[in-house]
């Protein structure tokens, strides 16, 4: 097996340089981990190496291995790169996903040859990555988790040389987050590339390797990961580092009010997996909680019961009165799929203006408070970074006033600097009209310091 | 709307094409207009200046008939296509939205016509009614409309139950909002490839009834009827059917080079 060069890869729109030039080696058995903010041209990279670099878009600079060079420029070349040599682990794997095939024939597609070898070796590789119940599923049925675990298994069946992992750990739970570390690690061990795409600072730490840290589509600083991640020499490091939700400093919660809503005796099963049974809930007024656990568990699923989205098989919901349909509100987990994908922000943001009678000024100051400019709503949904979109989802639902906010692992796709501050933002802005907030996510670190009482499911 | 300059040739083709049909139809019959004064001492004239398309077995003008022709068939096929989409995306949506019995009752109904073969539909109409155009549009509509619904409420079903028409409902939008927003722009684009496609399938259906004699009826100009009275004149007049042949396969290869080559996502 042999390194994996690439030489003076820049990604450019128009004459406007998105990525610097940008020379990478990737040793087989060794980890390559890009680090930086949504919006720093992360995910250009990988796309950039692919050849999947959205219309208008336009990489330079060459790919060499095995004594070929590929240049960049010419984004078919590589195309019969893919699965053998390049495989990439797309970000949002529930959109990457074919909705229309079971998990099972989706990840055997991957594998090159006979089809009853390749049900085998999918259906092996799932077991591995405990997916035995979901071989049947349709990719709707499954939580973001086990989207991610299908979308690895399919992307890593056939054995390509280079794995391009973009944000793999985004939207996991600490359990499934080991068992991705653990695979990325195999994936090493058995003298594979890798080059991971991340802001999970932790996930960097354990693959070990390099590590390259990018602000801007610039490379602040570069190195191996003991020394990067321990004593960080750039200030964009360091502050990086400090935004992990351990480094916070403590935030004063509100006191919690009147009741708002009681669930009482809720139950849900889809099918004859029981989800959750006797589900006692109280929420009060500005009251701040955290509902934890384990991919798969149905903390989405009770909190969309809660809002009267998911009818429960057992047990009922009460709602103080005097309160219209619009206060109980939600952040989607996947910001993307939570906006019609084709109507611009601008458009999409303005009706909502409209329908609750609020000035455009409304909104602008909104965006200034969470560090958005105004340009960016000229674009469509897709093609605004997943951090910047759960910002506009959470201005969305903010114009609204609402009285409860059900948000569903709201920053799990963000960076530590930018979570801190949607965190921080999305904390001020329910202080200042006195919103309750459900938060369902994984990272007991952020529970602890964004709410004052957890739930356990 | 793309400008015509960056679309791929085989689309600018078509809309050359479908522009000199439609100048050829509109036009046509104001420069030509009388199709139906018959010169018997004419018969079979060869095409000259004034007539160059010659006069037909009657003594008629060829090129007169031949534009009144192409006009009826345009806008009796567009009439049909724009009612059967209406009716199709209507009871699609409506489909996908209420679900429950009414979804029961609508694909009932849609796959019993989606059973029967639509020229057979159109058929049993005219025969009711001898060659009005009633009959013929209401035959050509009832037959086309199966497709619209299908695609609507299969794609409609997807979008309805998608987070962003949830996020949507839980901000306080109405159905309308949720139509123009949501459905709208993702069905429209499949909805003109379809009637591009439908508005051949119309075309050709009611020549294809002209031509066994239970259309549009005579003295009335028609692509079929035009060729099957040419028929019999084809040694002495080839040209008398080789003009209806050569408007309908333009307007057709037209219609099938207008659709995209692929649907952008």
């Amino acid at each position: 097996m042999s390194t994996i060069h690439l030489h003076g890869l820049t990604v450019y729109q128009q004459q406007r340089c998105l990525l610097d030039p940008l020379d990478l080696g990737l040793h087989p058995g060794e980890a390559l981990t890009v680090l930086g903010e949504s919006g720093s041209g992360k995910s250009l990279l990988a796309h950039a190496i692919m050849g999947t670099l959205p219309a208008g878009l336009r990489a330079e600079g060459e790919l060499r291995t095995d004594g070929r060079r590929y240049p960049l420029h010419d984004a078919a070349n590589r195309r019969h790169l893919w699965g053998e040599l390049l495989a990439i682990l797309p970000q949002e794997p529930v959109t990457a996903l074919d909705p229309t095939m079971r998990v099972l024939p989706q990840v055997a597609e991957g594998w090159r040859g006979d089809g009853h070898l390749a049900r085998d070796a999918a259906r092996r590789r799932l077991d591995s990555l405990g997916l035995q119940a979901a071989e049947h599923h349709y990719p709707h049925q499954l939580s973001g988790g086990m989207a991610q675990r299908v979308a690895f298994a399919a992307a890593t069946l056939g054995g390509a040389r280079l794995l391009l992992a973009d944000e793999p750990s985004k939207g996991l739970d600490s359990a499934a987050c080991d068992t991705l570390r653990r695979l990325l690690q195999q994936h090493l061990d058995s003298g594979q590339c890798l080059l991971t795409i991340t802001h999970d600072i932790a996930l960097a730490r354990a693959l070990g390797g390099q590590v390259l840290v990018m602000q801007g589509g610039e490379v602040v600083e570069h190195g191996p990961a003991s020394r990067i991640l321990s004593r960080p020499a750039h200030p964009y490091t360091q502050a990086l580092l400090a935004a992990e939700p351990q480094a916070w400093p403590a935030i004063a919660h509100p006191a919690a009010g009147d009741w708002l809503l009681q669930g009482r005796g809720l139950a849900k099963a889809y099918g004859s997996q029981q989800l959750f049974r006797d589900v006692d809930i109280d929420l009060a007024a500005g009251e701040r909680v955290a509902l934890l656990a384990a991919s798969g568990a149905g903390k989405s699923t009770l909190g969309n019961m809660l809002l009267g989205l998911t009818r429960a098989d057992h047990g009922s919901v009460r709602y103080r009165d005097g309160l219209p349909r619009t206060a109980w509100q939600k952040l989607y987990q996947d910001p993307v799929q939570a906006f019609a994908p084709r109507v611009p922000l601008h458009t999409a943001l303005h009706d909502v203006l409209k329908r609750c009678g609020q000035p455009w000024s409304a909104l602008e100051a909104l965006l200034h408070r969470l560090k958005l400019g105004p340009a960016l709503l000229q674009r469509l949904p897709s093609q605004v970074s997943g951090g910047e979109l759960q910002r506009l989802a959470l201005i969305r639902t903010l114009l609204l006033r609402p009285a409860l906010l059900f948000a569903d692992e709201p920053t799990s796709r963000l960076d530590p600097l930018t979570q801190r501050d949607t965190v921080h933002c999305l904390l001020d802005e329910l202080g200042r009209i006195g919103c309750a907030l459900l938060l369902v996510t994984h990272d007991a670190a952020l529970a602890d310091k964004a709410t004052a009482r957890r739930i356990r499911l | 709307m793309t400008p015509l300059t960056s679309r791929a040739w085989p689309q600018r083709l078509g809309y050359v094409l479908l522009a000199a049909v439609l100048l050829f139809a509109l036009a046509g019959p104001l420069l030509w207009p009388d199709y139906a004064g018959q010169q018997l001492m004419r018969f079979l004239e060869t095409p000259s200046l004034a007539e160059p398309l010659g006069r037909d077995q009657l003594g008629r003008s060829v090129i007169a008939r031949l534009a009144s022709a192409a006009r009826l068939s345009l806008w009796l096929a567009g009439l049909c296509v724009l009612s059967a989409a209406l009716l199709g995306c209507l009871l699609g949506v409506l489909s996908a939205w209420r679900g429950g019995w009414t979804d029961t009752v609508l694909r009932g109904l849609a796959d019993g016509v989606l059973a029967l073969p639509g020229l057979l539909i159109v058929l049993i109409f005219s025969a009711m009614a001898q060659g009005g155009f009633l009959t013929l549009y209401i035959g050509l509509a009832l037959a086309q409309w199966v497709e619209y619904f299908r695609m609507t409420r299969a794609r409609s079903r997807l979008l309805l139950a998608s987070p962003h028409v949830e996020a949507s409902r839980l901000l306080g939008f109405g159905p309308a909002h949720i139509v123009r927003r949501h459905l709208w722009p993702e069905l429209a684009p499949m909805l003109l490839t379809m009637m591009s496609f439908g508005l051949a399938t119309a075309i050709l259906a009611l020549s294809t009834l002209g031509f066994v004699g239970v259309g549009i009826q005579p003295p009335m100009p028609e692509l079929g009827l035009m060729m099957t009275e040419a028929l019999p004149h084809y040694s002495e007049a080839p040209q008398l059917l080789l003009a209806p042949v050569a408007v309908l396969a333009l307007t057709l290869a037209a219609l099938v080079l207008l659709r995209p080559l692929e649907v952008n996502p």
